[in-house]
């Protein structure tokens, strides 16, 4: 058990030195130049430019930034061209806006993506089977943005009340409840979009998993000897059908970090994907390259618990990463 | 784990989660309710904009973003009122003349005249004022005449040299000796241009003669003494006669900066040189760059010299006072210290003030500014004017404005800019109050008169017949603008009302062009001795509305028979590659405006070279004289009469063909109305009337907002 928890930990710290090289060259060489020391600025001499550059470490050779930018990121000494704010403080910010429509998010994804896919097989062909399907691509082939624009006007015009950012503006002085209620009427727009793909490819993995496993034989057979179908569904056969899940769900963790950028955008939540997206346009180098780098380290962890998970759920893979060991 | 428990774990789950999630509407605010939970929202003001601020000092900001922050926190010595016309503010009033300088002129000639001593100059300039006669009135203006004794004056110029790629070389310095001949200096109670050329009959024709003064200046190294340089430095430290109007501001007294200390002509002072000190680069350099001296006469008086006859150079004053206190080089220096910073290169761009305290006398002092997000003011209760109602002034950055429009009928926002497609549906909505005003700002096509294809006055008008201008506006505006005719705001008393505008009329235009020598060929084209009429015009993308008025242009020229291409520019390269230098035909662009009427950068013929605003090259003589005329006239009256008859002149001509002035409308929330007390001190509710100009918050500081729609009170509603 514990050579496995090793083993996967310092391959995946290699494959970390890999891609920080990879992300690391890929965005230095990129063309485009921060917008701090754009040539094309009027405003800027050629003196500013160099200056700049030279603060910035950009006129180092690529090695040598990659070290500088690595030991500044463990030393949090790291800070935006844009406004000079230490990079880990700006994502600690940030996340702790996104984390809240991300959890939402993600826990109205598998609340609801689950009874639905498992209604969906357990009532194979019905209407109400046939309506998740039609929903599903329904929601699937609709972008986002869209939905988000009709959703937000309609709201907006019916009930007049405020959906945008992380809550109604101006009410730092009111009650805790009335507090906790904007916040949290704040997230129901966003994370039920945010949701709704996930729900709808998310209920067809279920209903199809859930299909196959129910037409095994000790289905039929727990089924036949009179267990009641409650049991042999919600017990026996989802515990089979999850497994799938499993990767998934660790996959998901990363979502934390890219954030929904086109969500964040249009309901102008101040969250990690906006600031990835205007870090990039703003070539803002040291935000973008830590931000990458935790995202890496995002998916492997998410790897890592995708891998004991399936330990908790089907105990032959940790027989057999065992008796390898 | 049981397959009951499992399945109602499933059920149940999101059942409760979706439920708490919609619970939550019934606790939060909407446009009806907007005190809900929080009954302060009353007392605060929120406003949208596109943009963040950049900089909270008011000599240092170049946005607009930043100035309207400026202007509620800082006041400046004067503003416009009601009218436009300028009121005190931290100056209680001031008052304008002018000091006259000429040179004593002791050649021989005016030996035997008796005119060449200073004494006995002013003897005779005395003598024909006390005489009756009416052509030395204007002499009756002189309050004293002064005798300035000869003197001499050494000056350091630093020039950059020229090299020989045409860029900045290396700085060198000229030592420019002047030795000031005996002058005299005449204080005039009322400004008065054409006192010179009043008074040189009464001298002698020639007596101010610029040229004779050579002799008096001295250019050390002799290498630089080249006669470009010395006429330069002649005009500009020696000139013959001089004008200097004066302006005295009576400062209004026991005024407080928000944190308690008075405000005073230091602070006058300060703001100035700050202005003027190169190290903090302000970009209001220009407008104060005719003042020649400031003065502190005394603790609320500031006498301020300019160096020639600029009437504009006034409203300068508008800008906001800086508190000398806490931004003079010890503060500057202190601060320096306190971030481990060189105290010699730290100045007051880099200053705390800018971003994290900045104080001024103005309504409304500074809380908090988060960057991208909102900038906090809260209302000053020392206000000399007295407080505003409103308790806190918030600022929003709302980049989107579909984003601004929903927070706006969510009540999270106070305040909506309606775009012209929206102006129709939103003025009907009963929620919300409506203003609506001309902007300060007009559209036109400009053609580049010094292409000979638009050299005749009579093509120019022919071009302009051809277009449908009420079409453009009811069509592309939706109706949200009004035709203009000239180079003045329409909404001031400078715009000409009297001048016609031309009338859509192709078949007129036809005619005209036929005068002109152009003719329709068999396939209909106009001709004029084997050449066609064909020209482009461009404008630059990203402005629907330009993008519009480029093809209604095209098709209407197109239709009398020219060839007319039409483009689309990036804005950088529409500047650099085509305004800039002079290389395009004919341009849709727009003018915004300030309320002076001084049209000297966009209409002067000095000013039509590269990187000048008279790109189109517009050269009248007549005109020219009139600019000059108007922005050294300090008689409001005269400057009108000047400003109406370059309005004919200039609408005659035709170089531009003059579209549109856009019309702006905002929406208020219904609940806000202003309050004012009457002499007995009861309530009085009035409904929000904008100004004459259209300035619907010139009483913001009166304004309240109430929980339902008000009751205004009788005679008010």
């Amino acid at each position: 058990m514990f050579s496995f928890w090793a083993k996967s930990l310092v391959e995946k710290l290699i494959t970390l030195f890999f891609i920080s090289i990879i992300s690391f060259s890929v965005v230095m060489l990129a063309p485009g130049d921060p917008s701090e020391i754009d040539p094309l600025n009027p405003k800027f001499t050629q003196e500013d430019i160099q200056r700049l550059r030279k603060a910035f470490d950009l006129d180092k050779p690529l090695p040598v930034q990659y070290y500088l930018f690595y030991k500044k990121l463990f030393t949090n000494e790291l800070r935006s061209y844009k406004d000079n704010q230490p990079v880990l403080k700006k994502i600690t910010e940030r996340f702790l806006n996104s984390l809240p429509l991300f959890l939402v998010g993600t826990l109205l994804t598998w609340c609801l993506a689950f009874p639905l896919g498992i209604q969906a097989a357990l009532r194979r062909q019905s209407l109400f089977d046939r309506s998740t399907t039609f929903f599903s691509y329904f929601f699937i082939s609709l972008p986002s943005f869209f939905l988000a624009y009709v959703l937000i006007i309609f709201i907006v015009k019916v009930f007049n009340v405020p959906v945008i950012g992380l809550q109604t503006f101006g009410r730092e002085s009111v009650s805790w409840w009335y507090l906790i209620n904007d916040r949290i009427w704040h997230l129901v727009l966003p994370s039920v979009l945010s949701a709704i793909g996930g729900i709808a490819i998310l209920s067809r993995y279920v209903r199809s998993q859930m299909l196959e496993v129910i037409e095994q034989d000790y289905v039929r057979t727990a089924l036949a000897k009179g267990l009641p179908p409650d049991t042999v569904y919600y017990k026996h056969a989802l515990r089979n059908a999850l497994l799938p899940f499993v990767t998934m769900f660790g996959l998901t963790l990363p979502g934390l970090i890219g954030g929904s950028v086109i969500i964040e955008s249009i309901f102008s939540w101040p969250g990690m994907g906006r600031l990835g997206y205007d870090a990039i346009l703003a070539r803002d180098y040291p935000l973008i390259l830590s931000l990458n780098f935790i995202a890496a380290c995002l998916v492997l962890v998410g790897t890592f618990i995708s891998d004991l998970l399936y330990m908790v759920v089907d105990p032959r893979i940790s027989l057999i990463s065992e008796s390898k060991g | 784990m049981s397959g009951a428990i499992a399945k109602r774990i499933l059920i149940i789950l999101p059942a409760v989660v979706l439920a708490i999630l919609v619970q939550s509407y019934f606790w939060v605010p909407n446009y009806d309710h907007q005190t809900r939970g929080n009954p302060q929202r009353l007392t605060q003001y929120i406003s949208a904009s596109i943009g963040d601020v950049a900089i909270i000092n008011p000599i240092l900001n170049a946005d607009s973003a930043s100035s309207e922050i400026c202007e509620k926190i800082f006041d400046g010595l004067i503003d416009r009122d009601e009218n436009l016309k300028l009121r005190g503010r931290l100056a209680t009033d001031w008052k304008i003349y002018e000091e006259v300088y000429f040179v004593v002129n002791d050649d021989p000639v005016w030996i035997s005249k008796g005119l060449s001593t200073p004494e006995a100059v002013k003897e005779a300039i005395e003598r024909a004022a006390s005489s009756p006669q009416p052509e030395n009135s204007f002499l009756r203006n002189i309050d004293h005449l002064d005798i300035l004794p000869p003197c001499t004056e050494e000056r350091v110029v630093s020039e950059q040299e020229a090299n020989e790629q045409g860029g900045e070389g290396k700085e060198i310095k000229i030592k420019v000796s002047i030795r000031y001949p005996a002058r005299i200096k005449a204080t005039l109670r009322e400004v008065n241009q054409d006192f010179f050329t009043q008074l040189e009959p009464l001298l002698g024709s020639g007596y101010f003669n610029q040229k004779r003064l050579s002799p008096y200046l001295a250019i050390d190294p002799p290498v630089y003494d080249t006669p470009e340089r010395r006429t330069a430095y002649l005009s500009q430290y020696l000139p013959v006669v001089e004008h200097n109007p004066v302006i005295i501001f009576n400062l209004r007294r026991g005024v407080r900066f928000s944190d308690g200390h008075e405000f005073d002509a230091d602070d006058v002072r300060f703001t100035y040189e700050s202005i003027m000190d190169p190290a903090n680069r302000s970009p209001r350099i220009p407008d104060f760059e005719p003042v020649k001296t400031l003065e502190v006469l005394d603790k609320y008086r500031v006498k301020i010299t300019y160096k020639r006859l600029f009437q504009p150079a006034i409203t300068a004053w508008g800008i906001g006072i800086l508190p000398e206190h806490l931004l003079n080089k010890e503060s500057l220096a202190r601060e320096a210290r306190g971030k481990n910073l060189d105290p010699a290169e730290f100045t007051m761009r880099q200053s705390d003030f800018n971003k994290l305290r900045p104080i001024g006398t103005g309504p409304f002092t500074f809380v908090e500014w988060r960057s991208d997000q909102y900038i906090k003011l809260v209302r000053n209760e020392n206000y000399w004017e007295g407080a505003p109602h409103y308790r806190e002034f918030i600022w929003r950055v709302i980049p989107d404005m579909l984003t601004q429009e929903l927070e706006f009928y969510a009540g999270a926002t106070d305040h909506y800019e309606a775009r012209v497609h929206q102006v129709n549906r939103l003025k009907k909505d009963s929620r919300f109050q409506n203003f609506s005003g001309l902007s300060f700002s007009y559209t036109y096509i400009g053609y580049n008169l010094r292409r000979e294809l638009f050299q005749d006055k009579r093509v120019r008008k022919a071009l302009t017949m051809a277009i449908n201008i009420p079409d453009i506006i009811q069509y592309v505006l939706y109706g949200e603008g009004e035709a203009t005719t000239g180079p003045f705001l329409k909404q001031t008393e400078f715009y000409n009302h009297e001048v016609k505008p031309l009338p859509y009329d192709p078949d007129g235009a036809l005619q005209l062009l036929r005068e002109a020598g152009w003719e329709r060929d068999e396939q209909g084209f106009l001709r004029k001795g084997g050449k066609y009429f064909e020209f482009s015009i461009i404008t630059n993308n990203g402005n629907p509305y330009r993008e519009a008025i480029l093809i209604i242009a095209q098709n209407a020229w197109k239709k009398l028979g020219m060839k007319v291409s039409a483009d689309r520019v990036e804005w950088s390269v529409f500047l650099e590659k085509h305004i800039n230098v002079g290389n395009f035909d004919a341009v849709v662009l727009g003018w915004s405006m300030g309320i002076e009427p001084d049209l000297y950068q966009i209409w002067h013929s000095s000013q039509s070279g590269n990187y000048q605003l008279n790109f189109v090259g517009y050269n009248n003589p007549q005109a020219d004289d009139l600019i000059l005329k108007i922005r050294q006239e300090y008689d409001e009256k005269k400057q009108i009469e000047y400003c109406h008859k370059l309005h004919e002149i200039i609408y005659d001509d035709q170089p531009y063909t003059f579209l549109y002035v856009g019309r702006w409308t905002a929406l208020l929330d219904k609940k806000i109305a202003i309050l004012e007390r009457d002499d007995q001190g009861r309530e009085i509710i009035k409904r929000i009337t904008p100004t004459k100009t259209g300035n619907y918050s010139f009483y913001f500081n009166k304004w309240i907002k109430f929980p339902q729609d008000p009751v205004f009170s009788t005679g008010f509603e």
